[in-house]
């Protein structure tokens, strides 16, 4: 029997209707250090479709680094496109007041939110600092997903600071943004170690190699596909997951199993 | 559709510090090329950016006789101390298949520029000959621009144009310098910018290329057969732009 591959039917179609692509680290929106070609929610549920990304979990460039506007620009964004669309309700530490307004009112936006966002090189607060533990305890109580920004020796996302917090917040469902980027040893050991703790593909596949690493470390039941999207395209970070020496089961593990698994439950198509 | 692919950021052999899976010889790179699958390439051996140009120089010229689907760069130093530029220079490329040139001046230390490179580079500019420089190895954009100043119809095929989406560096250099092209491996990789680019300068200013071996060449070549451009854009990019530059080169 001749069987094809999933290279070759991207390769030719493009999307892969029995492979569908869950992208669990998504932006939008405009942002200082970039000009993004299509940034803006139609657009890119278009691009979406073209790769056959079934829904596209996102932190808003804007509720990152614009306090004065915050997550009110995801929450419009999923509410306009529920079918495709969940937000992480993203938590800048520099202003306790938000945190604390956002974490109390989480409730009402069960429908635009799996969870959290931290991105704690950027903001100047380690991971484990107080400040957000509004969000942590929220998460940990109700098993939510946290996605962090990790980058190999940060002080502030360290795989130091993952440690602590994946043995405080046990019950919340970590994803490690970029695999503590370079520092792919200590992010498999941190998702074999911890059951709560899983590896996020952005900025990773762009480097050969180190999805193969991630895989025979931690396996692929741990890893789950993320782009940054609008930063990085969908086609080119599925071709690298082609290319890489992995098998089709893997590949099926990373671009949708392990997610579905992660946001089973959340409501995702109400 | 089918692409016939004409890869221009490729290397041969081993870093000094070690990456997964690159290739030693030619014969591994091709075994390589036929699985993405990549028909041609222009190559260039890492042992000139990482340790000897002038013997990286010799031992790409070696590598790469008589193989048909690998056409070479080789790297220049400053003519003064004529390690790698000489009088018979240009008849030495021509004998042993180099088709193009790298320039690494940071890593080799040296400025790249009308002082050091004056007449080499009008001689280069006039010959047509291809100058590849990678903002990864050795050159910044700022070191770029200042050349393209001093030598604005050199053609200059721009590398390795960065992680995140490099449109306000490379747009305004496509603008002005009519023969300055960007090499594909991380545009690519910037979700809409080759769309972007071929909507504002047209496909004829973007050469396919891969990274091979630090990138994944799969990923280029996914995103380049579903790009939201039509088909001639494509082989343009894929095939017909490289082919075309090294066709004008005068040796």
């Amino acid at each position: 029997m001749n069987v094809e591959f999933l290279k070759e039917r991207f390769y030719r179609l493009g999307a892969v209707p029995d492979c569908p692509v869950y992208d669990m680290h998504g932006h939008m929106g405009s942002w200082y250090g970039i000009h993004f070609s299509r940034p803006q929610p139609p657009e890119m549920l278009r691009v979406m479709m073209r790769a056959g990304v079934r829904l596209l979990v996102f932190c808003h460039h804007w509720a990152l680094f614009a306090p004065d506007i915050g997550n009110q620009a995801s929450v419009k964004a999923v509410r306009m496109f529920p079918e495709k669309l969940r937000a992480y309700c993203g938590i800048n530490p520099n202003y306790p007041d938000i945190v604390s307004r956002d974490v109390a009112t989480f409730e009402e936006y069960r429908d635009v939110y799996v969870g959290f966002k931290l991105l704690a090189d950027y903001h100047h607060y380690p991971i484990t600092h107080d400040r957000y533990r509004p969000a942590w305890e929220v998460a940990n109580e109700e098993g939510l997903l946290v996605l962090l920004h990790t980058w190999q020796g940060s002080v502030y996302d360290g795989p130091g600071e993952v440690r602590k917090a994946a043995e405080t917040y046990p019950e919340a469902r970590i994803l490690l943004g970029h695999c503590c980027h370079a520092d792919w040893q200590s992010a498999a050991e941190l998702a074999r170690e911890f059951p709560n703790v899983y590896l996020e593909l952005c900025a990773v596949l762009d480097d050969r190699g180190a999805v193969e690493f991630l895989v025979e470390k931690a396996g692929s039941e741990r890893i789950v596909f993320g782009t940054d999207f609008p930063w990085f395209n969908h086609h080119y970070y599925i071709g690298a997951l082609l290319g890489a020496d992995i098998t089709d089961e893997d590949r099926r593990n990373i671009l949708y199993r392990n997610a579905e698994r992660l946001l089973f439950g959340r409501q995702i198509n109400p | 559709m089918d692409l016939r692919l004409f890869d221009a950021n490729v290397f041969l052999g081993r870093p000094t510090n070690s990456i997964h899976d690159s290739c030693s010889t030619p014969q591994e790179l091709l075994a390589r090329m036929d699985r993405f699958p990549v028909e041609r390439a222009l190559v260039w051996h890492v042992i000139q950016h990482d340790c000897c140009p002038v013997e990286g120089n010799r031992l790409l010229a070696e590598e790469i006789k008589g193989c048909d689907r690998l056409q070479g760069c080789w790297t220049i130093l400053p003519p003064q101390t004529g390690e790698t530029i000489g009088t018979d220079f240009f008849e030495r490329m021509k004998r042993d298949g180099i088709v193009a040139l790298r320039a690494f001046p940071s890593t080799h230390r040296y400025v790249l520029g009308r002082t050091a490179f004056g007449d080499f580079l009008a001689e280069i500019t006039e010959r047509r000959i291809p100058l590849l420089l990678s903002t990864a190895r050795g050159i910044s954009w700022p070191e770029i621009y200042r050349l393209l100043e001093d030598f604005p119809l050199l053609t200059c095929i721009i590398c390795d144009i960065g992680t995140w989406g490099a449109n306000r560096y490379t747009w305004p250099l496509l603008e002005k310098y009519p023969r300055v092209y960007v090499e594909t491996s991380m545009l690519s990789l910037a979700d809409g910018d080759t769309e972007a680019t071929v909507g504002k300068y047209g496909s004829e200013r973007l050469v396919f290329g891969t990274g091979f071996p630090e990138r994944y060449p799969e990923a280029a070549i996914l995103q380049l057969i579903h790009a939201e451009i039509s088909d001639e854009d494509k082989s343009n990019i894929a095939w017909a732009n490289l082919e075309r530059l090294l066709g004008q080169i005068q040796l």
